[in-house]
């Protein structure tokens, strides 16, 4: 088993939860169906903040509008638990999806201040709304839990019920975090650009993610008011969502069974030290710091790190190669750029560029720093949109798809500094590439089991073409710089694409490393990829491309055979001219 | 008189567990848990229900001693039933010290009966002795009695006309906003301008002037403790002459402390008791005894908890053991407290008096104005 | 209430405000990390006063300096306690010890102090209204200056300047960026000190106030744009707008009085949660805040 851990904790938890059911007060059992609540709702959490990154501060939210349209379906129509269950997790997700179309694309602390502004309109809505809502007294004498209309009696039967939806909840959120869709968010955290490049579909990701910890918190809301019998802003406040995360932080953020450690730890932490009087906050305080800074990884994290230290758990063997399917051959021109212009505020960084690139041709495209080499790239892969002009591929109009989509059309890139996820394998930064257009989480919740093997085994030729099978199983992080660069163009190759775009390949590598880098880049060539390499290394650059492109001021001053092109006076001057001067 | 009555009632209540159980050979034990809010935004309040309480669980009848701890509900109702249900886990509970916030009473309601245990609380929100709940026990006037007395008395006195309401957009000041409408209405009086504050507003010179632009004659007031007292700074600073007649939260020592005598000059605030103004000398003794106890002031809430805490004991000493004999005696009991005679009207009110006390200007301790009975 | 009062109240509140936002953008700036505990050390600073005022019968403007220097020994502390040992570590890291940090300083000021709303003596002795906001105005006018000063014109300013940039970068060229980062909290939460004697002055403190305080601080400086010490003050004032001049607004337009409901309390509020929402979506990078792009 590569994963010991989980395991570990369901085992622990499965004999705590027996003994409690046996021996523990109704306090107990209602504390650890608190806590449970508390795992649904950091199960959420986890999905939008530890896979997709997004520093979301309305889970909290989410939670008390699940908790406020179940608490009102109970107290004013008698709606149970169990019936209002659709209306209780399908408002905070409609809710979700109609916030994510302003926000979900705001970066990190706009997104969290854009998020916590939501949530404070909900609480004064709350508040305010006194006929629906009962006001800031909120609504009283909801009844208990219900199930297919049998009424689930506070202690060991409530305990039951909210740890099977925890069960249930947490092996979903395994599914969704695990396999290709958790290695989808892995290369999301580590850099959207690169994730977009490579295919992701990243703001469907983050969108989904966000629906899910909608999604989650209402159920978490349900289960929550028909627990507590009384439903108050006070479930609206910030202090839940303060709890959330840092349920989230000191259980561990990533994971599932940190989801469920940290719900339980944060919840049981303040009344085990109840004991201490007026104390008993002061101390919880205290503990809270000392985990957070003795484990800053969170619980689970350092206890899967010492279980792998005792363990030492053999790394999951390779999968058996596959052969990596092949491209359509198709005739005419590949790319073809027309009048295109980029300005960032006064200043022009593309100026009415246009070029030709045809089926196995490499371009070089060069130019002093600043010149618009990396701005052009970007344009065509659909990081930036252009200001004018115009794009096509295969003779398709790409200029205002989305980079995922231009990557899948078969346009891939590799970037200026290498990005890969340097804690996964090398294998599995390549297959998360070949497999990127199926990275989805309702997918994810088919399983992606077979779909990953396959893309490993692919990745496994892929990375034995680029003279890197033998470091396929280590983490990327952990290899050489020239390494690096191989498994990233082995990573690009996995989207099987008709054009590559290389941004400085050869920067950083020695003088072997280039000239293999050179043979390899031939062979694509010669095999019909076409490749467009922005480069200053001339000795490299020089050699291998057919024809070259020179840009200066985001103009292109020259064009033609790499001959040509180095006897240029323009080019000549864009590159001495300023020096010498 | 109350003394006079007290006095009689304790001895007869002294002598009574002898007569009544002449076999018991050791002390009967009573558990009662004091479960008030120690932290967040309603401790000050808290801190004056547990004294209170603790004050009056020192002295228990003879023959009888008394467990208690005191246990934090913080502000959330999550917090208060786990509170409870650690306090009902320890032991058979004879009766709890319940909070005064009341969506953390609305949430214990259901446990309690569940447990058929007392809760004994100060708590002024309505709904919660409107549902039916037997084990549920009121000794503070409700805002039906307590904005009762305060617009009766703004009316009478005051003569309004054009009052202002400023509410906080809390439990406690939506609560009593609803009472003090009706109460108007009753009077054909139409508020000439309202406005609901979060309890973290700060500058309320706006919300004050637009009051006076709209030819308020007077501010009826219910409001929390410290947004109280910025309120009647702020008043005092804009040089506007006019009447307040304010909620329970001016009326805590710690509000007051906030305030130069001279801030309060002719204010009045309706409260169940005021027992700074040591109107007899039981009351009198009783501040002394907390003061002593406590190094603080008590307050009306302070006073209502111990009034409630020892009807219970009362009981106690009449030979109620189990919460079930407690219910029933609280249910049915008619008992003399320091501030007002406490009997249950059915459905858990025990409090149906309140008081009007006003400021003079000299001094933070008010005189009682005036003594407002319900009658039912 | 005219126009010159409401700016008046405004300038005075919004002043405050923009210590507590600066004192958070700095340590921002200098980690990389979020001092979840800024609204914390506001009401740190209240009850310093509260107690010095207890101990010295003097007036503010003298007890501002004590309650700036104590506040910046605990900052020192809140920097080795929570920072430095998760420096290396993601930033939401420091986010959850700092909020350590916070429930460590509420539930010990109510042990100290009790739950009760404190005063803490006005800026000027026996001065009260007008030119107790004066005063307020001023003196965080002139720390707001001194700071401007200290940053860019003294050596200790560039350094901590420099370690705000890169701190490796800063490392590289023989500054001690550990003791820089240290120097930030002191600064920070003497900055948040100031604040806390200014607003206990007006508003009091209660051992609560954290919370609500580190809201504004962190309104003021996302909408000001992230990092941005002009935004931070901006963004602070503009909360410090919709608090004081909406919900006066009906007196200064009569025509208003119509419509008086949109400019209640809770209306205020709404307005700049509006507001706020808006301008995020015209300007996704703060009113200051570079757009992000990356190298062209």
């Amino acid at each position: 088993m590569r994963r010991p851990l989980p395991l570990l904790l369901l085992a622990i938890g499965a004999i705590y939860g027996a003994w409690a059911i046996a021996h523990g007060s109704p306090y107990t059992l209602r504390v650890l169906s608190v806590a449970g609540i508390y795992a649904l709702l950091a199960l959420g959490y986890l999905m939008i903040f530890g896979q997709a990154g997004a520093l979301a501060l309305s889970s909290g939210t989410f939670m008390g509008i699940g908790a406020y349209a179940a608490g009102i379906a109970a107290a004013r129509y008698g709606i149970g638990f169990d019936l209002a269950l659709p209306l209780a997790v399908g408002l905070p997700v409609l809710l979700a999806a109609l916030v994510a179309i302003p926000v979900l694309r705001l970066q990190t602390h706009y997104f969290a201040l854009a998020t916590l502004i939501i949530s404070q309109i909900a609480l004064l809505v709350a508040t305010e709304w006194v006929g629906l809502t009962g006001g800031a007294n909120g609504i009283g004498g909801i009844g208990g839990l219900t199930l297919a209309g049998f009424p689930i009696r506070a202690g060991w039967q409530s305990l039951a019920l909210v740890w099977s939806a925890v069960a249930v909840g947490g092996w979903l959120a395994a599914r969704m975090t695990g396999g290709l869709a958790g290695a989808g968010f892995a290369v999301m955290r580590a850099d959207g650009a690169t994730a977009r490049a490579i295919g992701l579909d990243t703001d469907a990701l983050r969108f989904a993610a966000f629906l899910a910890s909608a999604a989650y918190g209402g159920f978490a809301g349900a289960l929550y008011v028909h627990t507590i019998r009384v439903v108050s802003p006070d479930v609206l406040g910030f202090p839940v969502m303060v709890t959330c995360l840092t349920i989230a932080v000191v259980g561990g953020r990533r994971r599932v069974a940190g989801a469920i450690g940290g719900a339980v730890l944060v919840t049981l932490l303040p009344e085990w030290f109840r004991a201490l009087r007026d104390y008993y906050l002061l101390a919880y305080g205290a503990i809270l710091l000392a985990v957070i800074v003795l484990l800053p990884e969170g619980i689970t994290e350092a206890a899967e790190t010492l279980l792998a230290r005792l363990l030492r758990p053999a790394p999951a063997p390779l999968p058996p190669a596959l052969p990596v399917p092949p491209i359509a051959v198709t005739r005419g021109p590949l790319l073809e750029i027309d009048a295109l212009t980029r300005s960032f505020g006064g200043l022009r960084a593309l100026d009415d560029v246009s070029l030709r690139l045809a089926p196995g041709e490499v371009l070089g495209l060069i130019g002093p720093n600043g010149s618009g080499k990396t701005t052009l790239l970007n344009c065509v892969t659909g990081l930036y949109r252009p200001d004018a002009g115009r794009i096509r591929f295969l003779g398709a109009d790409i200029t205002r798809l989305p980079t995922h989509a231009i990557a899948r059309a078969g346009l891939a890139r590799t970037f200026q500094t290498v990005s890969l996820v340097a804690e996964m394998s090398a294998l599995d930064n390549v297959a998360i590439a070949v497999e990127a257009a199926s990275v989805g989480l309702l997918r994810a919740l088919g399983g992606t089991g077979p779909q990953f093997t396959r893309a490993r085994g692919i990745a496994r030729t892929l990375l034995e073409a680029a003279g890197a099978a033998e470091v396929a199983q280590l983490p990327a992080g952990s290899l050489a710089y020239g390494i690096r660069r191989r498994v990233e163009i082995a990573r690009a190759l996995a989207l099987r694409p008709r054009l590559l775009l290389l941004d400085e390949p050869a920067a950083g590598l020695n003088e072997t490393e280039q000239a293999d880098l050179a043979a390899r880049l031939r062979d694509l060539a010669q095999g019909g990829l076409a490749l467009l390499v922005i480069e200053h290394n001339m000795p490299f650059l020089l050699p291998l491309a057919d024809r070259m492109i020179c840009l200066d001021h985001g103009r292109v001053i020259a064009s033609g055979s790499p001959a040509e092109i180095q006897s240029d006076p323009l080019v000549i001057e864009a590159y001495l001219g300023r020096g010498a001067a | 008189m109350h003394t006079a009555l007290r006095a009689a009632l304790l001895a007869t209540l002294a002598a009574a567990p002898l007569a009544a159980v002449p076999c018991l050979a050791r002390a009967a034990e009573l558990d009662i848990p004091v479960l008030v809010p120690i932290t967040g935004f309603l401790a000050v309040e808290g801190a004056s229900q547990r004294n209170g309480a603790v004050l009056a669980l020192r002295k228990p009848p003879a023959g009888i001693t008394i467990k208690s701890s005191v246990i934090d509900t913080g502000t959330s109702p999550e917090v208060a039933v786990n509170a409870l249900e650690r306090a009902l886990s320890d032991g058979a509970v004879a009766a709890a010290v319940a909070p005064m916030l009341g969506t953390q009473m609305l949430a214990l309601l259901p446990v309690a009966e569940e447990n058929k245990v007392p809760l004994i609380t100060i708590s002024g929100t309505a709904a919660i002795t409107q549902k039916h709940n037997p084990y549920i026990f009121r000794f503070f006037p409700g805002d039906d009695v307590a904005k009762a007395a305060q617009v009766r008395y703004a009316i009478d006195h005051f003569k309004i006309a054009h009052p202002a309401i400023l509410y906080q957009t809390t439990a406690y000041g939506q609560s009593g906003h609803a009472e003090i409408l009706a109460r108007l209405k009753e009077a054909a009086i139409t508020p000439v301008y309202e406005d609901g504050l979060d309890v973290a507003v700060k500058d309320l010179a706006p919300s004050l002037a637009k009051a006076r632009a709209a030819g308020a004659d007077s501010l009826l007031l219910q409001l929390h403790g410290g947004p109280t007292a910025l309120l009647m700074k702020a008043v005092a600073a804009s040089g506007w002459k006019v009447a307040i007649i304010a909620g329970s939260g001016l009326t805590q020592p710690a509000t007051t402390a906030l305030l130069e005598p001279g801030e309060l000059a002719g204010a009045c605030a309706e409260t169940s008791a005021s027992p700074e103004s040591r109107e007899t000398p039981a009351m009198a003794a009783f501040v002394d005894a907390y003061r002593a106890a406590f190094d603080a002031t008590p307050d009306g809430f302070a006073l209502a908890q111990y009034d409630a805490t020892n009807m219970v004991l009362a009981a106690a000493a009449q030979g109620a053991r189990t919460a079930a004999d407690i219910t029933k005696a609280l249910a049915t009991m008619q008992y003399d407290g320091l501030a007002m005679r406490y009997r249950s009207d059915g459905t858990g009110n025990m409090a149906h008096s309140a008081v009007i006390v006003c400021y003079d200007g000299a001094s933070r301790v008010p005189r009682v104005a005036w003594h407002f009975d319900k009658t039912p | 209430m005219d126009l010159g009062q409401i700016v008046f109240n405004l300038l005075a509140l919004g002043a405050a405000y923009a210590l507590v936002a600066l004192g958070f953008v700095l340590i921002l700036n200098a980690t990389g990390a979020v001092n979840f505990a800024q609204g914390d050390l506001v009401m740190a600073g209240g009850f310093a006063a509260v107690s010095f005022a207890s101990m010295l019968d003097w007036p503010g403007v003298l007890l501002l300096p004590l309650v700036m220097a104590g506040l910046a020994l605990v900052g020192v502390a809140v920097a080795l306690v929570a920072y430095l040992p998760l420096r290396r570590r993601p930033p939401e890291s420091v986010f959850i010890s700092t909020i350590a940090v916070g429930i460590i300083a509420q539930n010990a000021a109510t042990l100290g102090f009790g739950a009760q709303a404190r005063a803490a003596p006005p800026l000027l002795p026996g001065g009260d209204g007008p030119g107790q906001k004066l005063a307020i105005i001023l003196v965080a006018a002139a720390l707001i200056g001194a700071l401007y000063v200290m940053f860019m014109h003294t050596q200790t300013g560039r350094r901590l300047r420099a370690t705000a940039q890169d701190r490796d970068i800063a490392a590289a060229i023989g500054i001690r960026v550990d003791a820089m980062v240290i120097a930030t909290f002191a600064v920070a939460a003497s900055l948040a000190g100031a604040a806390g004697l200014l607003l206990a002055n007006l508003f009091f403190v209660t051992p609560v106030d954290g919370a609500n305080y580190i809201l504004k601080a962190y309104i003021a400086v996302t909408i000001g744009g992230w990092g941005s010490i002009a935004g931070a003050v901006t963004g602070a004032l503009l909360i410090a707008l919709f608090e004081v001049l909406w919900p006066a607004l009906p007196l200064l337009l009569p025509g208003l009085d119509a419509i008086s409901g949109a400019f209640s309390q809770t209306m205020s509020t709404i307005a700049l949660d509006i507001v706020i929402l808006l301008l995020l979506m015209l300007r996704p990078q703060g009113l200051f805040g570079q757009a992000a792009r990356s190298r062209a």
